[in-house]
């Protein structure tokens, strides 16, 4: 089976650096890690990696150049290839450009089933796997937080999805696009002791606009159909913590706030 | 005129009212028409006689999990009546089939807005992003149409007028069928995520009086959630479990009744606008992190609470 595994890295959300000039995040300064849901993704395809060595096990992101040393460790966990997509014209890339870019990437590989994750932890807009799977004429399902392992094949999946009311099981043609959840029990293994330093070069494609041929203003900020205008910061008050009794005056003190935030 | 498509699912039908309000709220001073489409739902009785036209289909072939096929429809349905904006509710579904309608419509979309603004005819989404540490407002550039998917309970909707709705009825629209069948569907026990929850009330070891805070949770329109304390003691499902074993949860309300707050308790609080709690123990971890601490019997605070809030409600009407 070829398994392509789409997936995106993330500045650390407690620790990350924001340009509030750009309105667009310094990807190359802050602390960048695999978005959660994608890296139960990595691990779900290992998986059937292990069951079946015949397997292939493709993992593409879009990013700065900056982030090769880190796909790289990937590679050593036990993947195929690994493709990075980085340009500095795809810069500030709404979802929308993105999706477009990586479609046209895996529009030219054979793939029998495209995995992802479903929410990432910093713009958490889950329009990209949707949109991929729309570009490339395929069926999607996502918060998938288990795969039926033995019945996954090159034709269909049996996967469970977790929504607002139950869990379904679908079962899906192949290919399809399937984003995984972190509420799955896939986890990404870390690198074995003996591969800290394996080389993988032959194995990380990298591939830039000359590949793909957009032209500028299809592309990055230019090309993106939404525009940040202005963000800010959400601050909280200090708690100006104020003291009752249970008596009938910290009763009126409780329902008059509840009453003046609107909660009533 | 602006024109409003509203994608209404047939299980959150209440909450899609929403979307009504959202569609003043972008178009404030112009008239607006709009249009609901209701996919293989047998009535339509929460948006009728509230929006001027319900587009109904009904195929049994066409089932609502179907990115394809809907965004087939609806990109039919843009083609036909070039829509202003087209609306959904952030839930699983919406989240799923906003993003693939606007890809094939080639337009910008908008995740989980919360708030909306227009400045002299310029339309700013805003959205939370970066576990909700920014908020961000987003403009949509291009041909539009406009398209969002906004979060539920936020906008609520009001005085509205009832008007003469039109009926019709879809047929033969062309569009793709994807290859996805359901094979069983498991009904949750506990029918609410307590992370997506505005305002939770919240049981501990000092209270664990289910009734009564199920009973203050249905006035403040919240849900409850509990302690570990109360977990362990199988009185409640860990679903509704707050802290680093259960749940992070961000609510714009909670109150803790009877909860002391131990460091594995608060580490599941994460940027909650206010909090109440009621506790024998004024000194107890999470009174130092709360607006309003009542010192005494949690039990008996929240049953006058109740009885204050009914009496406040009849005297308003």
């Amino acid at each position: 089976m070829h398994i392509v595994c789409v997936i995106k890295f993330v500045p650390d959300v407690d620790n990350f650096s924001y340009n509030y000039e750009t309105h667009t995040i310094s990807r190359n300064d802050s602390q960048m890690l695999i978005n959660p849901d994608d890296a139960c993704a990595l691990g779900f395809a290992l998986k059937m990696k292990k069951k079946d060595p015949q397997s292939f096990i493709e993992v593409v992101s879009m990013a700065p150049s900056s982030i090769t040393s880190q796909l790289e460790n990937i590679l050593r966990v036990g993947f195929d290839k690994a493709t990075l997509i980085s340009d500095s014209l795809y810069a500030g890339s709404d979802t929308y450009v993105t999706s477009k870019i990586l479609s046209k990437y895996l529009d030219k590989i054979d793939y029998d089933c495209i995995l992802s994750g479903t929410h990432s932890i910093d713009g958490d807009t889950s329009h990209v796997p949707s949109q991929i799977a729309q570009c490339l004429n395929l069926d999607h399902l996502n918060s998938i937080y288990q795969i039926e392992e033995d019945t996954f094949n090159n034709s269909s999946a049996v996967v469970t999805v977790e929504n607002e009311k139950s869990s379904i099981t679908y079962e899906i043609g192949l290919p399809a696009v399937l984003s995984l959840s972190r509420e799955s029990s896939y986890r990404l293994p870390y690198v074995r002791y003996k591969n800290l330093n394996l080389d993988v070069s032959d194995k990380l494609n990298i591939i830039s606009n000359k590949d793909l041929c957009f032209s500028a203003e299809e592309v990055g900020l230019k090309g993106s159909l939404t525009k940040v205008k202005n963000t800010h910061v959400k601050t909280y008050e200090t708690r100006d913590k104020k003291i009752v009794a249970s008596d009938d005056n910290g009763v009126e003190v409780v329902y008059n706030f509840l009453k003046d935030k609107g909660f009533i | 005129m602006k024109k409003v498509l509203l994608y209404i699912e047939d299980e959150f039908c209440d909450e899609s009212l929403g979307l009504l309000e959202v569609s003043r709220k972008l178009y404030p001073s112009d008239e607006i028409k709009t249009y609901a489409i209701a996919i293989n739902q047998k009535k339509h009785s929460c948006i009728n006689g509230l929006c001027d036209v319900i587009f109904s289909l009904n195929d049994e072939d066409i089932k609502t999990y179907d990115q394809k096929a809907i965004s087939d429809i609806l990109s039919n349905l843009q083609s036909q009546f070039s829509f202003d904006a087209i609306l959904f509710l952030a839930t699983h579904m919406g989240r799923c089939i906003a993003p693939s309608l606007a890809m094939k419509l080639n337009t910008g979309i908008v995740a989980d807005v919360t708030a909306i603004s227009n400045e002299n005819g310029e339309i700013s989404l805003i959205r939370p992003a970066y576990s909700g540490k920014i908020m961000a407002g987003i403009n949509i550039v291009g041909q539009g149409p406009i398209m969002m998917s906004v979060r539920s309970g936020i906008f609520s909707f009001e005085d509205y007028k009832k008007v003469d709705t039109k009926l019709i009825e879809l047929k033969n629209i062309a569009h793709r069928l994807g290859n996805i069948k359901i094979k069983n569907i498991e009904n949750k026990k506990i029918p609410y995520d307590i992370r997506k929850s505005d305002v939770l009330v919240s049981g501990g070891a000092g209270c664990t009086d289910l009734e009564n805070l199920n009973g203050l949770a249905k006035l403040l329109n919240a849900h409850v959630s509990a302690s570990r304390a109360v977990v362990d003691k199988g009185l409640v499902s860990r679903a509704i479990q707050v802290g680093q074993s259960g749940k992070t949860v961000s609510p714009s309300l909670y109150m803790a009744f009877g909860i002391h707050g131990a460091l594995q308790h608060v580490e599941g609080l994460k940027d909650i606008l206010n909090i109440i709690s009621i506790n024998t123990n004024k000194n107890a971890p999470i009174c130092s992190i709360s607006d309003i601490v009542v010192e005494g019997d949690a039990v008996l605070f929240l049953k006058k609470l109740i009885k204050r809030i009914e009496k406040g409600y009849q005297n308003d009407c």
